[in-house]
This record gives structure tokens, C-alpha cells and sequence, in this order.
């Protein structure tokens, strides 16, 4: 399964909290069809659907869409336009809820809070940054509130994270350079990071942040500069220098991280140098690279209930599905040879299939946690014998458990 | 009572006895299987067995006509066949068809001769045949759109009726909350998919189908919903029927499903480390039949 289904847009997505996930695509903003077409679209996509080319629902939204997210109760998509609304769609119903226009410039991002679903973070140019409550949205004369003040002036915002522990505390990070730390308790900014690169001497640029998932004192931040493209992991009970520094993966600025909510130990990233890439933040090891795409990959985002799958988001006009394995298997080796013996003609014609299989490359195998078996795994065996694995997953023991009442079939299996 | 303490380096996925008793087969996170001679209360170590590049997921040992030989599945996306001759332990098939974790392994029925079954994340599943001179090529099947944790054949069965036949038939589980019914077809030498049926909520992760060869066919599948669903067909045909094996749900996350080879005993492991057991009653309801000390 190389890719599980490839969306001819340019979009911004959000997946759905859910086992067997939704993905909601939203018209990028700063794009430009073939057509020249200014329409927008939200569309909402099933991997299970018998038609899965064809979109389930279309809402026409009023403008293109810098982000968009889905709460996480599943009720509610957010979409970040161009024109400065955040407008609001029920996904259930295929319409658009609520549209509010409190920002005064474009508004890049916003993230629902995973504590408290009906909490929403926004921020645009300009440093405008508020807070939503979306059981109000539908009150005539509702407008958000700021989260507080900040420290430093702060610049555009490009990326929002809320604190999985703590749901009153957000991070932000956009072009100032500078990662800022937010307490709604505290109605202020309460930390910001900064980071100078050994690379070129100057402060590097931390565009995108991401907390880790189980760990409220842990974030990673991105860099946005092509000169020194790093991913640094940050304890906040020291935040004068990060704790790891994630190099020797991109090769240009990073656009988008994702640390995996059911597994602490992988994060997705992707950016400028058109690349998608796995990592293990906490041994700092690049562990997958995924194979290139045509242009800059703007977001990357695991299915948050079903991680074996991930979503990347690229301007050459594509979105993918993939799962994070793809291993090289006999099958290819055998097309491979197939394809050597072919002649000149054929060659060409299949010069794009053969790009569209192409492999990630694997630096490292590691098994995700959900996989695995995690228990007993009790089986039975001749002579009525249970096989049982014990001791905390490091000890196997043999027993021969007794049935009151049907000693007379154990005999039978003797 | 026999105690293998500190078997592995790393977690242990999966034990297995073979056809006789007498040797125990283990796998890990450490990419190891070992082998152990099992005698009265001892064991002994006989062997490490080195050559997967991930974790180890599941062992099945074949039938002893076809000699001493052992199947494992790995996250590397393989599934390595082993044999014993004289004592000596060695590698005789690699089976990679899936591009991502192979999460079981079992053998046929030995009436069907050496064919293997694997479930992958890829979202199939494959059945390969083992000959003397290689394997034959293998039959892959699209499964389970979003991985296939687990697939368990049927025990060997003749359909009645006026021309009976070899009723070849296996269940898949899968990350898309489903339980699957194959059968094979001879003429077209492929498995069909016979029934879809639907109750969990969540990842199946395992599914085995009942060892006794009755009037009516039994399923246990375990989810990560907490729930065991009993399903029953009867003299191979018809509708399967769905029952919970308890109304409310377990603890934890149940991993293992295991009949006993009568059939009439399930044991069912957990993430909470309880393996309970549980029988059919005169009235058809399931009731406990006690649990295992750990």
C-alpha cells in the first residue's frame, strides 16, 4: 500500500478524531488553479467510501483557507481565510455554522484546544491572537477575547499549539523569531524561546511549534530558515538552550511538525525542501525520509486516532495519504527486473508509475507502540496446557489450570 | 508449572508450544526467536534464532508431518520459515510480499498441506504454499483497507451437500473494526470474501476460529473496545450470529483469544495481565470458568 488515496488539490486538511478517520480539505490561500479560479472549497473525504475519489460533502466557503482544524469531539471544523474570518462548518451537516471576522488581517492558524473541544485558538498577522468559545459563536454580537500580553512585539503568527496537559497554556511561534508561551490563567505571555544557530551566528527563526504529547514541559520548535533547517526539543524548566537538536533531515526551512499523540517517541515533519520526514525526537534520530514531492509540503499531520496513516500537504497540487510503512518487498524487486528488460518505448511510458512508487528511505526500524501484543497472550496447547506470557512481558509460564466441572475433557486432549 | 524467567532482552509478544509439547517457541522486541526443550519442569535453551530486522510478533510452529518447522512475523514486514535437521537450526524461505509489519502468522490445517497465512499493515493478507523446491507464487488479497492485525484459519471441513468439497475457509481482523470471512475458490484459486461482520467499535486484534469440527462454526474476536463477540454459523452456511461474551466490558484492552483444542475452553488475555477463561453453558450463554494466576 503505497499510498492510500492522492487528492489532486491544493489544500490546507484536518482529519477527524476517529478510528476510521475523515479528512476535510480546505482551498489554500496564496495558490492559483489552472483556471484562475477564486472559489474555495471545504470538502470532507472517506478512506472506506466506495467512491473515495469523489468527495462525501462540498461546502463553498467565502475565501481561501491558510488552516483549517477539527475539534475534537468531532462537531466542529475551523477554517483560517485569507479575509480575516475564522468561519465555522458541521461537518454532520455539510454547512457553515458561523462566520466571524475579528481579526483585521488574514488569519494563519488556529488549533482547537484537546481538553476542552469547544476552545479555539486563532492567530494572523500582525501578532493578532484570540480565543473562541464555539458554544457562542452563534450568538448575535459574540467576539473573542485576547489571550493577554505579551512580553516581546510580536510579529505574524504561523503556528499555534495548545498544551496537552494543561488546557489553559498555548504556545505561538511565527517570523519574530521568537516561541512565546502563553497562560490564560495568568491573562500573559509567560516564556518565550529563543535560539541562536551555531550554523550562521544569528537568531534562527522558530516558525512552527508542537508540544509533546504526554510531557507539559516539553515543546519542539521549528525552524523556518533554509540555512539552518533544525528541530529543536525544549524542556521549559530550562529554557535558555533546547535539549536536542533534530539535524541531518532537511535540507530547507520546516513548515509543519506533528508529534504523535499515541506515540511519544515519533514525529512527522515536512517543508521547504519538498520533503516528508519521521523522526524520533527523543534520541534525535531521523528514522524515515519519505520520498520527495514537486513542491514545498506545508502540512503533515498522523490520523490522531489511527497513526499508521499520515497526511502531508504539498503545492504541487497534492494532497496524500500514506502509511508510514512501505517497505521494499519481492513484488518490487520483481517489477524492477521486469522494468530492466524492457525496451526504450516502454521505458518512457512507465516512467511515471515508476515514480509514483517510489520508497521511503528507512534509516531506522522502529515499531510504533500500538503495535505488538501487550498482554498474557494465554494460548492453549496439547495436554490442556496454557502458554502464558508473564512477568511484565519478560517471562513465559506453562500451567495447567483447572475447570471445575470439566476435568473430563482436559483427559480427552491428553 | 514451568517458569522460563527473563526469556528475552526486551518484550515478549508470543509463546508457543508445538504439536507435541515438548518444545516452546519465543519472540520479542529484541528480533530473537528462541527455542526451548520443555521436559516435566525443566527447559532447557536450545537455540537463538537471529535474522528479522524488527520486532518479532508471532510464531507458529507446522504440522510435525511436514518436520520440525517454525513460522515468524516481523515489524521488518517478513515472515521467515525455519527448520530443525539433526539439530541444527536454519533459515529455509523468506516470505516478502507486504511493505509493512507482518502481525500473524499461522499454518493451514495440515490436510491442505504446508500453506502459511500472514496478515499485514499493508492491509492484506497472503496464503503461500512451502514446496520441497521453493514456494509457489502467493495469493494476496486486499483485506482490511487500514491494516489487518490478525487471520486464523478454519479447521478443516467437507461441505455437505450433493457434490461435497473441502470447505477451505479463514477470518481476518482488522484496524477498520471488522471481522472477515474467505473461502477459497478453486476455480478461480483465490479466496472470496464470504461475509463481512460488523460489532466492534474499535481495532480487532485478534480472531481465532474454533478447533472443533461441529454443526456450528465458532468465532472469538477480541478489540481494543473491550469487548469479546462470540460468532456462530450453523452447518457452514447461512447468517452469523453475534454474541457478546459478557455484557459489560473487560477491564482493559483485550489482545489474545485462544480455544482450547477440544474447543470448548476460550482464554482470553488483556492488557490489564488477567487471562480469564470461559465456557458455553447447557443454555447456550458463555460463563466464566475461571482465571488464571499470573
Amino acid at each position: 500500500m503505497v499510498k492510500l488515496a492522492e487528492y489532486p488539490r491544493t489544500a490546507t486538511f484536518a482529519w477527524s478524531h476517529e478510528k476510521v478517520p475523515l479528512l476535510a480539505t480546505g482551498t489554500a490561500a496564496g495558490t492559483i488553479d489552472a483556471d484562475f479560479s477564486s472559489d474555495s472549497k471545504l470538502e470532507l473525504w472517506s478512506l472506506l467510501s466506495p467512491n473515495p475519489t469523489e468527495p462525501l460533502g462540498t461546502i463553498t466557503a467565502d475565501a481561501k483557507f491558510n488552516d483549517l482544524d477539527w475539534s475534537y469531539d468531532n462537531n466542529i471544523l475551523a477554517g483560517a481565510l485569507d479575509n480575516g474570518a475564522v468561519e465555522f462548518f458541521s461537518p454532520k451537516d455539510y454547512n457553515s455554522v458561523a462566520k466571524i471576522t475579528k481579526h483585521t488581517m488574514p488569519v494563519n492558524t488556529l488549533r482547537f484546544n484537546a481538553k476542552q473541544a469547544n476552545v479555539l485558538c486563532s492567530g494572523g498577522s500582525n501578532g493578532e491572537l484570540y480565543i473562541w468559545d464555539t458554544n457562542k459563536i452563534t450568538t448575535p454580537g459574540y467576539v473573542p477575547f485576547v489571550p493577554g500580553t505579551a512580553m516581546t512585539p510580536i510579529d505574524d503568527i504561523y503556528s499555534l499549539a495548545w498544551n496537552q496537559n494543561q488546557s489553559h497554556v498555548f504556545a505561538s511561534a511565527g517570523a519574530s523569531g521568537f516561541a512565546s508561551i502563553w497562560d490564560l490563567k495568568a491573562k500573559k505571555e509567560v516564556i518565550h524561546l529563543s535560539y541562536t544557530s551555531p550554523v550562521t551566528g544569528l537568531k534562527n527563526q522558530l516558525s512552527v511549534v508542537e508540544w509533546h504529547p504526554n510531557n507539559s514541559t516539553k515543546i519542539a520548535t521549528g525552524s523556518g530558515f533554509d540555512n539552518d533547517p533544525v528541530i529543536l526539543i525544549w524542556d521549559l524548566r530550562n529554557a535558555n538552550a533546547p535539549q536536542q537538536v533534530l539535524s541531518n533531515g532537511h535540507t530547507k526551512g520546516i513548515l509543519s511538525l506533528d508529534w504523535c499523540r499515541q506515540d511519544e517517541k515519533l514525529m512527522l515533519s515536512s517543508g521547504r525542501d519538498n520533503t516528508c520526514m519521521l523522526w524520533n525526537p527523543e534520541q534525535g534520530q531521523n528514522l524515515i525520509q519519505f520520498p520527495t514531492r514537486g513542491n514545498w509540503c506545508f502540512k503533515t499531520k498522523f490520523a490522531p486516532e489511527a497513526p499508521d496513516l499520515f497526511a502531508s500537504a504539498s503545492f504541487d497540487n497534492k494532497i496524500e495519504i500514506q502509511t508510514l510503512q512501505n517497505l521494499t518487498t519481492n513484488l518490487d524487486l520483481e517489477e524492477d527486473v521486469h522494468k530492466q528488460r524492457e525496451s526504450e518505448t516502454e521505458f518512457w511510458t512507465h516512467v511515471s508509475e515508476k515514480d509514483s512508487n517510489e520508497k521511503p528511505i528507512v534509516n531506522k526500524l522502529q515499531a510504533p507502540s500500538w503495535y505488538g501484543n501487550k498482554s498474557p497472550a494465554a494460548q492453549w496447547a496439547f495436554g490442556g496446557k496454557l502458554v502464558s506470557i508473564t512477568g511484565g512481558g519478560k517471562d513465559v509460564t506453562i500451567s495447567k489450570p483447572s475447570i471445575p466441572g470439566i476435568e473430563k475433557n482436559f483427559m480427552l486432549d491428553d | 508449572m514451568v517458569t522460563i524467567s527473563n526469556a528475552h532482552t526486551e518484550l515478549i509478544h508470543d509463546a508457543v508450544l508445538d504439536y507435541y509439547g515438548k518444545r516452546l517457541a519465543t519472540c520479542s522486541s529484541d528480533k530473537t526467536i528462541k527455542i526451548f526443550e520443555v521436559e516435566g519442569e525443566t527447559h532447557k535453551l536450545i537455540e537463538t534464532l537471529h535474522g528479522h530486522e524488527g520486532p518479532v510478533w508471532q510464531v507458529d510452529w507446522a504440522h510435525p508431518k511436514f518436520g520440525v518447522i517454525l513460522a515468524s512475523c516481523s515489524y521488518d514486514g517478513k515472515a521467515l520459515i525455519w527448520k530443525e535437521e539433526n539439530g541444527r537450526w536454519s533459515q529455509i524461505a523468506v516470505h516478502a510480499v507486504h511493505s509493512a509489519s507482518v502481525n500473524s502468522v499461522q499454518w493451514a490445517p495440515h490436510e491442505y498441506g504446508p500453506l502459511l497465512l500472514a496478515a499485514s499493515s499493508d492491509g492484506k493478507v497472503s496464503v503461500v504454499e512451502f514446496k520441497e523446491n521453493g514456494t509457489t507464487s502467493p495469493i494476496i488479497l486486499d483485506a482490511h483497507a487500514i491494516g489487518v492485525n490478525t487471520a486464523s484459519w478454519a479447521p478443516a471441513t467437507i461441505q455437505d451437500g450433493p457434490n461435497p468439497q473441502q470447505l477451505r475457509r479463514f477470518v481476518t481482523g482488522g484496524a477498520d473494526n471488522l471481522v472477515k470471512i474467505w473461502k477459497y475458490n478453486a476455480d478461480a484459486n483465490t479466496y472470496l470474501l464470504e461475509d463481512t461482520l460488523e460489532g466492534h467499535t474499535d481495532w480487532v486484534r485478534d480472531v481465532t476460529w474454533s478447533p472443533s469440527v461441529l454443526l456450528r462454526s465458532y468465532l472469538a474476536s477480541v478489540s481494543q473496545d473491550r469487548t469479546c463477540i462470540i460468532w456462530t454459523q450453523e452447518n457452514n452456511q447461512g447468517p452469523w450470529k453475534k454474541t457478546l461474551l459478557k455484557e459489560d466490558k473487560f477491564p482493559d484492552v483485550l489482545w489474545r483469544a485462544s480455544w482450547s483444542l477440544s474447543g470448548n475452553i476460550l482464554a482470553i488475555s488483556g492488557g490489564d495481565n488477567k487471562v480469564t477463561l470461559w465456557k458455553e453453558n447447557l443454555e447456550g450463554n458463555w460463563e466464566s470458568a475461571g482465571v488464571v494466576d499470573q
